[in-house]
């Protein structure tokens, strides 16, 4: 049996702390649950066991090592740098007797345990006045006081914990256990009329889902965030918003900005009193019990990935303004291409590009006398005399290119939609008054359409240039 | 005479230091470059070839007119490079089209498009430059501030990355913290299509434009056998006056071709 004693001790000094102590205490244990099953909440203490991990992280020194470097990151990732005390024993209660002594007398570390003072044991809590006047200081000052005295005295609890302390009694808790679910809520300490500001407390949520993810070996692929109203008439009791994100992520920073882009577009109706955090989807990380250390928090020296830029893009812009591009079968130039918001193809983007697979979707349609820019939806040119002008006159060099923009293609497609009937289209290359290479076209009705109007000169439109 | 003295005294000292720059020299190649991919305007760059990790601004009479045919071939060249790498296009004037990009072997599905207005632009940019998995970004900024670009060069700089910004010819007179400003202008000359004229480098000043061809090779040979076929119907259409305009058209046509190829 080994045990070892956490306990996170906030460093105040830097302003207000982001967190409070027992959160902090919950966070260590949902850290402490990536290395071993066996975690108890004692006291002010976190209780771990670890002699069935000992071998997967590589003895008791590397494990504690790990252990504090996880959680040292973690308070300084959350704005709340905390100083780990840690401490190590053969039974449970050594190992908080020490971590209490360590607190108490930091140079003191490594006495014996028969000399660790009496108030490092919680059982004597309540008797330490009459200890302290018998001359008991020590634990071995009242082992060696006569068993039945010590019971009749001071009940049995005491002799208990002793026992417990020794190793004579099995040393067992109702150990942690995380919910499913993580589903927290959390009062504020004020109204907030801002959205934004709801950010200060959803911090506080974030921190506790990350450790709860840790402790879990999982990472977040969606949450959603209440925040509940005042009560005020034709209000709704509470509202909501949920951030999906693309990869699962145990480091939430990144959840973090995509929940503060959300809010800051949010209208409050009426002032918030309290926020809760509910996971909605987890996703199980495969190998982070060993490698946690190297997994998580890393420091990333370049900067976001892929996936997060258009998240993040996406949440401030929408989703509709970040647009990423497909291709498409067909021989008309505004449909050879499609541009669809990149929120919805991002595992393409984000997935391993291979060369061969590439090649193989690359083949779309490329042709070098198509031109570079293509206008979103054709534009109307006016027409001098017989001539397009755009900006001013233009110079034909090259065309006509006749382009049927008919057939079966067209009738359910666009050419329902726009309401146009099929068209030829005669396209010519033309030079603008910037020299540059315009790619205009004009259409003429067919024969069959009924609207064909007689002696109309032919309809000129811009379409693309040759950048 | 002192001052002589301490001058002649202190040259030679300095021209033995690697890292003094003369103003009549161009900036040391120290920067990373990326060729251009046009070898006379790789001459006039510092460095050789679009400098990396700094803002490199464009001024051009209007949006859309030289953007891809000045910059695709290094753009695919660092593609090629580095597959898994985005290019982001913040604030494009018109649509990309896929079909003509992939001639200039620029891989489209590597490609983002983000539209915004305003500050959102800049915010967007900053983003894209913080971000790990972008290679190049493309911005066309037409109301930046001088202030807003220096933003931009810091971010650039930081994290080591082709930006390009596209402005208008207004923004000439402003001051500028982009170490190279080019002004691009489309001409019709035989040398090429482009002229590009160097604004400010890191070297001397330099009068004259670089002219590019930067059309595809199949484009401008379009292009010439048009103008060909122009002049020569135009020719036929002066000799087509010269005859008398009672004869039918077609055969006055036929005429004049068989007269035009007896001498030969």
């Amino acid at each position: 049996m080994r045990w070892i004693a956490l306990q996170a001790c906030i460093r105040t000094d830097a302003g207000m702390p982001a967190v409070n102590d027992a959160a902090a205490q919950r966070a260590l244990a949902g850290i402490a649950l990536g290395f071993t099953p066996r975690v108890a909440l004692v006291d002010e203490a976190v209780l771990m066991e670890v002699a069935g991990s000992l071998r997967l992280f590589g003895g008791l020194s590397r494990l504690a090592l790990q252990l504090e470097q996880l959680a040292n990151q973690f308070f300084e990732s959350n704005q709340a740098p905390a100083h780990i005390a840690r401490a190590q024993g053969a039974t449970s209660l050594i190992a908080l007797g020490r971590l209490r002594q360590l607190r108490r007398q930091p140079d003191a570390a490594s006495r014996r345990v028969a000399d660790l003072p009496m108030h490092t044991l919680s059982a004597a809590g309540p008797h330490l006045g009459v200890l302290e006047r018998l001359g008991c200081r020590s634990w071995d000052d009242l082992l060696r006081l006569p068993r039945d005295g010590v019971a009749r005295r001071f009940g049995a609890p005491l002799l208990e914990a002793l026992d417990r302390a020794r190793g004579h009694v099995p040393d067992s808790y109702e150990w942690l256990v995380l919910p499913e679910h993580f589903d927290e809520k959390l009062e504020l300490d004020a109204l907030v009329v801002h959205a934004p500001a709801l950010m200060a407390g959803a911090q506080w949520l974030l921190l506790a889902l990350q450790a709860w993810l840790l402790g879990r070996q999982s990472g977040l692929c969606a949450c959603k965030l209440v925040w509940h109203l005042d009560q005020r008439q034709g209000v709704p009791p509470s509202g909501e918003l949920v951030v999906r994100t693309a990869q699962p992520a145990q480091d939430l920073r990144h959840v973090a900005r995509l929940i503060a882009e959300q809010l800051a577009q949010q209208r409050l109706p009426a002032p918030v009193h309290s926020l809760s955090l509910q996971s909605l989807e987890t996703e199980q990380l495969a190998d982070s019990a060993a490698a946690t250390a190297s997994l998580l928090m890393q420091a990333r020296q370049q900067g976001d990935s892929a996936v997060e830029l258009i998240e993040r893009l996406s949440a401030r812009l929408g989703p509709a303004q970040v647009q990423a591009w497909q291709a498409h079968a067909d021989h008309r130039p505004e449909a050879m291409q499609r541009w669809v918001a990149a929120l919805g193809a991002i595992k393409s983007i984000a997935g391993s590009v291979r060369p061969e697979r590439a090649q193989g979707l690359n083949d779309a349609k490329i042709d070098d006398l198509y031109p570079s820019w293509l206008l979103p939806e054709p534009l109307k040119l006016a027409v001098v005399g017989d001539s397009p002008v755009y900006q001013g006159r233009l110079v034909r060099l090259a065309g006509p290119q006749r382009l049927e923009a008919t057939g079966w293609l067209m009738a359910g497609d666009s050419g329902g939609a726009c309401g146009k009937p099929p068209a030829i289209r005669d396209y010519f290359i033309c030079r603008g008054v910037h020299a540059d290479l315009l790619w205009i076209y004009s259409e003429r009705l067919p024969v069959s359409a009924p609207q064909a109007p007689q002696g109309q000169t032919r309809a000129w439109y811009l379409h693309g240039f040759f950048a | 005479m002192l001052s002589q003295n301490s001058t002649s005294r202190t040259l030679p000292d300095l021209a033995a230091l690697r890292h003094l720059w003369r103003a009549g020299e161009l900036g040391d190649a120290s920067q990373r470059s990326v060729d251009t991919g046009y070898s006379s305007l790789n001459q006039v760059l510092p460095g050789g070839g679009w400098p990396q990790g700094a803002l490199i601004e464009l001024l051009q009479p209007q949006p859309g007119l030289d953007e891809w045919g000045l910059l695709a071939p290094a753009l695919a060249a660092r593609q090629a490079g580095a597959p898994r790498q985005l290019m982001v296009l913040v604030g494009a004037p018109y649509l990309p089209f896929g079909p003509a990009l992939g001639a200039r072997q620029l891989d489209m599905r590597r490609l983002l498009a983000v539209r915004a207005q305003g500050p959102a632009l800049l915010w967007a940019v900053v983003e894209a430059l913080q971000c790990a998995d972008v290679g190049s970004v493309l911005a066309w900024l037409p109301q930046a501030r001088s202030a807003n670009l220096r933003r931009l060069q810091i971010a650039a700089h930081a994290h080591d990355k082709l930006l390009f910004v596209f402005r208008p010819l207004g923004a000439r007179q402003e001051s500028s913290p982009a170490p190279l400003r080019l002004l691009l202008e489309s001409t019709t000359g035989e040398a090429g299509n482009l002229a590009v004229h160097v604004l400010k480098r890191r070297g001397p000043p330099l009068t004259l434009p670089v002219v590019l061809a930067t059309r595809p090779a199949r484009l401008t040979a379009l292009l010439a056998a048009s103008g060909e076929r122009v002049r020569r119907q135009r020719e036929d259409a002066a000799s087509d006056f010269s005859l008398p305009s009672s004869l039918p058209r077609s055969l006055v046509h036929a005429l004049d071709r068989a007269a035009s190829l007896h001498p030969h």
